[in-house]
């Protein structure tokens, strides 16, 4: 299924392919295995003080040790986890929430429309991380599932705006206004004529805002508004090594690449997604 | 075994700090020999930056401004009548002498002559009557507002002379005394301002950035060997290091961070100097409920927690393990270090005998600023051993000011007290962790009560033992006490009791 909708085929028969797609999906699924073998198998127990204090990276631990002494490849393994949860859970609510007002104000009245959007224009000028140390702040103590619903709620008005522009656009359809003189229901118009249209711009949306959830994600944690301990988020992980950057400096820079890592990764596939849906884009290069 | 090795380390470094201070003390022999030949070798005009990552939340100690504001504050913008000096010891200040009458209920105080406030008004005994009874008010938010409570009336008698009559005896009153500023009684705004009788006056507070202080030229008593003092606050270890490495500040009050230590040690730009803490980090239960409220529990969790691998891994190897709130510079000090040592079989009968053999959850509201996250961490590791679970619940400084500290609406939660004399807060079954025992409420009344400081320590150290027994809350450790300087800066405090850091003495070479 995903290979007939994302990789079209070009008028000349040939599958397009795109290098930057095959790189940010070959990063982003090395994270996904991590993640998921994390779940049954890690080096060591994530809260085992298995090493001494600070140790240099070793066979034995491989990005080294944290002040107690815990194996610090262990926690970024299952930090993997934690930022994929966070990205997937982060934009299945933004896409939600965020195509739900995006296709309301599209087919709303005018003052409807006008008010939805000046309400998602100020959301978007409010940092996302503001935002979501807001809902945070707000919530009765910080956890994982608060972070997903905050960052997803702060994505949502993004998605819902561009959400509204592509719909918008394709309602001014010539054939949109022939579906609706003829009685289709407006649900048929939406899933059959809107959605498919819109679709591939808002998965390379959708693939942009998984990063930057990741990020969010990771900045909340930092400040200590994130997934609490013992989660390994990789945010957490560098505060904790903060204090002894200088004297440990790979304590910061492991989890550091790996955050860089999986947001690189997945901008590439965006990237990638957008090539291979938008042949002129691909032309050019 | 581990007990032994702790013991061993401890008195090492006792002799080794012993050593400093006899080079610190011959230091300053020579140096001033050194100065009465030659003329100055500092700057007289310099301006001190100093760096803390305590910004005060307005300027008036009674109005919950925070450890910021004494450090700031105390005894260079405002003095008391009494001074707690950087070594412990009370030594009276605005009050030029004090007589005390046979029964200890009467405290007639004399005051320094020819003291003036910055905005020019005369220090009279009014001054004093008015400063005291800001402490005492009903509003006053002043952490230490109770151990005034013995006072029933002040007196006036002439303009200065103050009488301070108590209901009961309060052996600690010059010391209580060294905290409650004067201030001038026709002052308004002190959250904003200041008229205070100290060396130095505000110039300039930046909220969120500094506070700079100026040489006050009216002042009574040795003038400051330096011009102007400027405290800048960083919210930040790290950054707060890189200012005084790239000479953006001469001084760092109180170093916060281990990694710090390595950058500065070695470096002969710049000294370390290690001073006396009284800052322990503590698991503090709420006594209140269940299970908190059974000794068997208490001593139980304190004995499956190695206190000196957390402070290995928190300090790398500074700091001291406690036994107790008392710290070895307390005159009630009394080594309890070895009441619950670390036992993990035995903390897992003990469980057993309180009925739970299978453990218990419980979750502890932890600051979000370092140690306090990892110093979680570890414990939810070491009491998982012993089948206790613990969740982290993590907490804004502010939310565990209106949760824990007012609401004590908690569990138990990770503090840490800075506070020099702190024990007293046991005696207190009010205060946020609800500990309750009438045996140590009346030992800490009557050590009030004493007539002589002998008194008063044995029964304070009789007091420190069965909290320690009782294992009341779980210490952990003690905080080095760090300060880290330039080296052409000399003079400052080094132990920093009660967060005070006295400016005047500070030289900056020329």
């Amino acid at each position: 299924m995903t290979d007939t909708r994302l990789i079209a085929t070009s008028p000349e028969g040939r599958t397009r392919r795109s290098l930057t797609f095959t790189i940010g999906a070959v990063v982003v699924g090395l994270h996904l295995v991590i993640g998921l073998l994390t779940l049954f198998w890690a080096p060591y127990d994530p809260t085992a003080m298995s090493g001494g204090r600070l140790e240099a990276p070793s066979f034995a631990h491989l990005a080294g040790t944290d002040r107690l002494g815990r194996d610090l490849f262990t926690l970024i393994m299952i930090g993997s986890r934690i930022a994929l949860i966070v990205g997937t859970g982060a934009v299945i609510i933004g896409a939600a929430l965020g195509v739900t007002i995006g296709l309301l104000a599209a087919f709303a009245s005018k003052t409807l429309d006008d008010v939805l959007a000046a309400g998602l224009d100020i959301l978007i000028a409010f940092p996302t991380l503001l935002l979501a140390m807001l809902i945070v702040a707000s919530s009765d103590g910080a956890s994982l599932w608060t972070a997903v619903v905050a960052i997803g709620i702060a994505n949502s008005a993004i998605v819902a705006r561009l959400t509204r522009i592509l719909a918008k656009r394709v309602l001014r359809m010539d054939y949109i206004t022939a579906a609706r003189i003829s009685g289709t229901s407006w649900i048929r118009v939406v899933t059959i004529h809107i959605l498919p249209n819109i679709w591939p711009t808002l998965l390379v949306n959708l693939a942009l805002q998984f990063g930057l959830a990741v990020i969010a994600e990771a900045s909340l944690s930092y400040l200590g508004l994130g997934a609490p301990p013992p989660n390994a988020s990789w945010g957490r992980l560098l505060q904790e090594a903060q204090g002894t950057v200088y004297t440990a400096p790979f304590g910061a820079i492991a989890p550091g690449i790996a955050l860089v890592s999986l947001v690189i990764g997945i901008n590439l596939l965006a990237d990638g997604l957008r090539d291979i849906g938008d042949p002129t884009r691909r032309r050019r290069r | 075994m581990t007990g032994l090795t702790i013991h061993r380390d401890a008195s090492l470094k006792t002799s080794r700090r012993h050593v400093r201070m006899v080079t610190a003390a011959a230091l300053i022999v020579s140096a001033v020999a050194a100065g009465s030949v030659q003329a100055q070798d500092f700057d007289a005009d310099a301006t001190i930056n100093i760096g803390s990552l305590y910004e005060p939340q307005n300027l008036d100690n009674t109005a919950g401004a925070g450890q910021g504001i004494n450090e700031a504050f105390n005894s260079n913008v405002y003095e008391a009548l009494f001074q707690l000096t950087d070594a412990g010891t009370v030594v009276p200040a605005l009050a030029k002498d004090y007589k005390v009458s046979e029964d200890g209920l009467t405290y007639t105080f004399t005051l320094q002559q020819g003291v003036k406030f910055h905005s020019g008004d005369p220090l009279t005994s009014k001054d004093v009557k008015f400063s005291i009874e800001r402490v005492t008010a009903a509003d006053s938010k002043s952490s230490r507002k109770n151990s005034l409570k013995p006072i029933a009336g002040i007196e006036t008698p002439d303009e200065a002379t103050v009488v301070v009559k108590l209901a009961s005896r309060s052996i600690s009153l010059p010391y209580n005394l060294s905290y409650v500023w004067i201030v001038n009684d026709k002052a308004t705004n002190l959250t904003a301002s200041e008229d205070g009788t100290g060396p130095y006056q505000l110039e300039d507070w930046r909220r969120g950035s500094s506070l700079a202080l100026t040489r006050f030229d009216g002042y009574w008593g040795r003038k400051p060997t330096n011009g102007d003092v400027v405290f800048q606050y960083f919210t930040e270890a790290t950054a707060l290091n890189n200012a005084l490495l790239t000479g953006s500040v001469d001084i760092i009050t109180s170093v916060q961070s281990p990694d710090s230590l390595a950058q500065f040690k070695g470096n002969k730009d710049f000294t370390v100097a290690e001073g006396k803490s009284t800052t322990k980090l503590l698991l503090a239960y709420n006594d209140r409920v269940a299970p908190f409220d059974n000794v068997k529990v208490r001593k139980a969790l304190a004995r499956a927690v190695d206190d000196a691998r957390l402070l290995k891994a928190v300090w790398g190897d500074s700091g001291t393990p406690i036994g107790s709130m008392v710290p070895p510079t307390d005159p009630w000090y009394v080594d309890l270090t070895k009441s619950d040592a670390y036992d993990p079989a035995s903390a897992k009968a003990l469980l057993a005998e309180a009925g739970y053999p299978n453990g218990f959850t419980f979750t502890i509201d932890t600051p979000n600023y370092d140690p306090h996250p990892i110093a979680a961490q570890f414990l939810q590791t070491e009491l998982a051993k012993v089948g206790v679970k613990v969740n982290i619940n993590v907490i804004t400084a502010n939310e565990w000011y209106t949760k824990v500290y007012k609401a004590h609406d908690f569990q138990a939660t990770l503090q840490e007290h800075v506070n020099h004399r702190d024990i007293v807060f046991y005696g207190n079954p009010d205060f946020y962790w609800g500990y309750n025992n009438s045996k140590v409420v009346d030992l800490i009344k009557q050590s009030e009560a004493s007539a002589t400081t002998d008194e008063q320590t044995a029964r304070l150290k009789e007091a420190n033992t069965i909290i320690a027994e009782d294992a009341a809350s779980n210490w952990l450790y003690l905080y080095p006490q760090i300060v880290v300087s330039a080296k052409s800066v000399t003079g400052y405090p080094l132990n920093g009791l009660n967060s005070q850091f006295f400016v005047a003495g500070i030289k900056k070479d020329d």
